[in-house]
């Protein structure tokens, strides 16, 4: 694990114990989950629970809209109270899918009351896999999303798998984090995404996140092509500009990764 | 052996189905919003923000490729609508929502650098470009693989990604949506002079993308997602009408040398129109691109709305300061549903 990657993470700390999305901004409830869990830091641990919303959730509220950032804080809190409301408030989040369309999964939405995506999908399905193990029917309904909004070949983009008749490419870092939720749960849906993966991951690592969330992936999986993408990653982070992009880098190579590691 | 993939389930119906139930979410404003301003009822802008728009200024520029004199072309089209960036903090805000090989969704970053450089010599204080991708969450990976990056290297200017930068909220100077209020990047806020720097589309929900609907990547996806699903939700066209009214951009710079038709914004076609338009009001200079596009921009909704408070829709008040639009005049092929927007 490199001390330089780490102590750029560190650089988004602000004095209140929380990390900003860059540094010297604000503290948000995403990179400092993302630093919680790379760095095992209690400090942003306690950030995160003097944090919490009323509802149980986590996330910036800008007028109607509720940014819900839970699954992620849920699997970087400790075992606790606010571990539990957190995972409560993940079980009662749905994607919306309008009037008039029944019987597709709803997963989880970026923001309440909205469609569902591949990636807070991704987070929920973690969250709950890890620590709420009873809420099955909520981890299929997930499952479920991630095969209908799986891209034509495999793996995903952020939640499209066509668009007015045209199939729609898959994302490094979509598919990534798709195939750390699914670990163990459809190993068709998952080969065809790690394929993907194995294929396009080299394309696209010049962006920082989908090189550092591909190395998680890949080195869940045991593929072959880990160390290559680890080499690859330790290389880059240390420019890296953002928390969220440094953290998802320090967990991919460090300890951190075993809590995306559900059973 | 490649297990056989479910058969498609997201689509537009699926999607207008789903954006029907926008006014339940965000508090009824959302879908008839923009339908409120009728003589009679009270207008949804600020009238002490917005007067009444008065003359514009558009210039057409010839522009054959990507290759040479984007800079001379850009400066004559600033210096034609009388742009004033003296000692400004100018942001260039191009379109760079999502990257695909040999596509033509972004603004072309030759003439994003091209910009920058007109715009030093016309003295601005500094210029930073800014985005905040919609699709794709890795920025850096967009910003890198469509050439933004080594361009602006090229030109020794700063990229600063709106999507994870400083921001905090700002009450909305109009009511088309229930938003109220939008997290609106320091990058944005800090800027004397925003320039919405578009590439010519058509698009599949609201029929053209320009300089307005561009202004979507102002607000950041840690808020509002990817996609920027929560103001689909408030209603696309309301949000562009919010954005803008709050965003405010002084100028436009419309890549129109090669746009897309078709199925835009991301899966049309590539068009050759070899011009750049700019003007000194975003929503003229989208009337003037909508029209050289084959379009009827009076029949766009949300520009026939804006042309109400945040710039001037009126082509008999849009003087032409550059060559004659009619010259350039490629009529694309409308998005999916778009028929009827066509002259």
């Amino acid at each position: 694990m490199s001390v330089r990657i780490d102590d750029r993470v560190r650089a988004c700390r602000n004095g209140d114990g929380g990390f900003g999305p860059v540094p010297g901004a604000p503290s948000e409830p995403e990179p400092t989950a993302l630093a919680a869990i790379a760095l095992d830091d209690e400090d942003a641990r306690a950030w995160l629970r003097a944090h919490q919303r009323d509802d149980g959730g986590f996330g910036p509220v800008v007028g109607p809209v509720v940014r819900d950032d839970t699954g992620v804080v849920a699997l970087a809190l400790a075992a606790g109270p606010e571990r539990q409301r957190a995972l409560d408030k993940v079980v009662g989040t749905f994607g919306n899918n309008g009037p008039g369309v029944e019987g597709d999964p709803l997963g989880w939405p970026w923001s309440d009351g909205t469609h569902g995506w591949v990636e807070p999908t991704a987070w929920a399905m973690l969250a709950l896999r890890a620590h709420r193990p009873s809420a099955v029917e909520r981890v299929r309904d997930g499952l479920e999303l991630l095969r209908v909004r799986e891209s034509v070949g495999g793996g995903w983009n952020f939640g499209d798998r066509t668009m007015l008749g045209v199939d729609q490419r898959p994302y490094v870092q979509t598919t990534g984090i798709a195939l750390l939720a699914l670990h163990g749960l459809d190993e068709a849906l998952s080969a065809r995404g790690l394929r993907t993966l194995r294929d396009r991951w080299g394309a696209e690592a010049s962006g920082l996140l989908s090189l550092a969330v591909a190395t998680a992936a890949l080195r869940r999986y045991g593929a072959p092509e880990a160390d290559d993408a680890m080499r690859r990653l330790r290389e880059a982070a240390p420019s890296g500009q953002d928390a969220v992009s440094l953290g998802w880098s320090s967990l991919a190579l460090g300890p951190g990764l075993r809590t995306l590691e559900v059973p | 052996m490649t297990e056989p993939a479910p058969e498609p389930r997201i689509d537009r119906r699926t999607f207008l189905v789903r954006a029907a139930g926008t006014a339940a979410v965000f508090g009824g404003a959302a879908a008839l919003g923009w339908r409120l301003g009728h003589p009679g009822r009270p207008t949804p802008w600020n009238e002490r923000i917005f007067p009444p728009p008065g003359e514009a200024r558009v210039a057409v520029l010839r522009a054959p490729s990507y290759d040479r004199g984007l800079e001379a072309i850009v400066l004559d089209g600033l210096r034609a609508v009388g742009a004033d960036v003296g000692g400004a903090r100018v942001l260039l805000k191009p379109n760079m929502v999502e990257y695909d090989p040999g596509s033509s969704i972004n603004t072309d970053p030759r003439l994003v650098a091209a910009a920058v450089t007109a715009l030093r010599r016309m003295g601005a204080a500094s210029v930073t470009v800014a985005e905040g991708p919609g699709h794709r969450r890795d920025t850096g990976y967009v910003v890198t693989a469509s050439g933004l990056a080594e361009a602006l290297h090229d030109v020794d200017t700063s990229f600063v990604d709106l999507n994870t930068g400083v921001a905090a909220p700002r009450q909305t100077n109009s009511s088309y949506t229930g938003l109220r209020e939008l997290w609106i990047p320091r990058a944005v806020t800090d800027a004397d002079v925003v320039i919405s720097m578009p590439k010519m589309k058509t698009h599949h929900w609201v029929g053209v993308t320009l300089s307005l609907k561009n202004l979507f990547g102002t607000l950041p996806g840690r808020v509002y997602g990817w996609p920027k699903n929560a103001l689909h939700w408030a209603g696309i066209e309301g949000s562009i009408l919010d954005i803008a009214a709050v965003v405010r951009p002084s100028y436009a710079i419309v890549d129109g040398i090669v746009g897309m038709e078709g199925n835009g914004p991301i899966d049309g076609t590539s068009k050759s129109v070899g011009v750049v338009v700019i003007g000194d009001d975003p929503v003229a200079t989208d009337v003037v691109s909508a029209t050289i596009m084959g379009m009827d921009p009076s029949r766009v909704a949300y520009i026939r709305e804006a042309g109400r408070f945040l710039g001037q829709a009126d082509p008999d008040r849009i003087v032409q300061v550059g060559e004659d639009p009619a010259a350039f005049v490629t009529p694309f092929a409308p998005a999916p549903g778009f028929a009827s927007l066509l002259r």
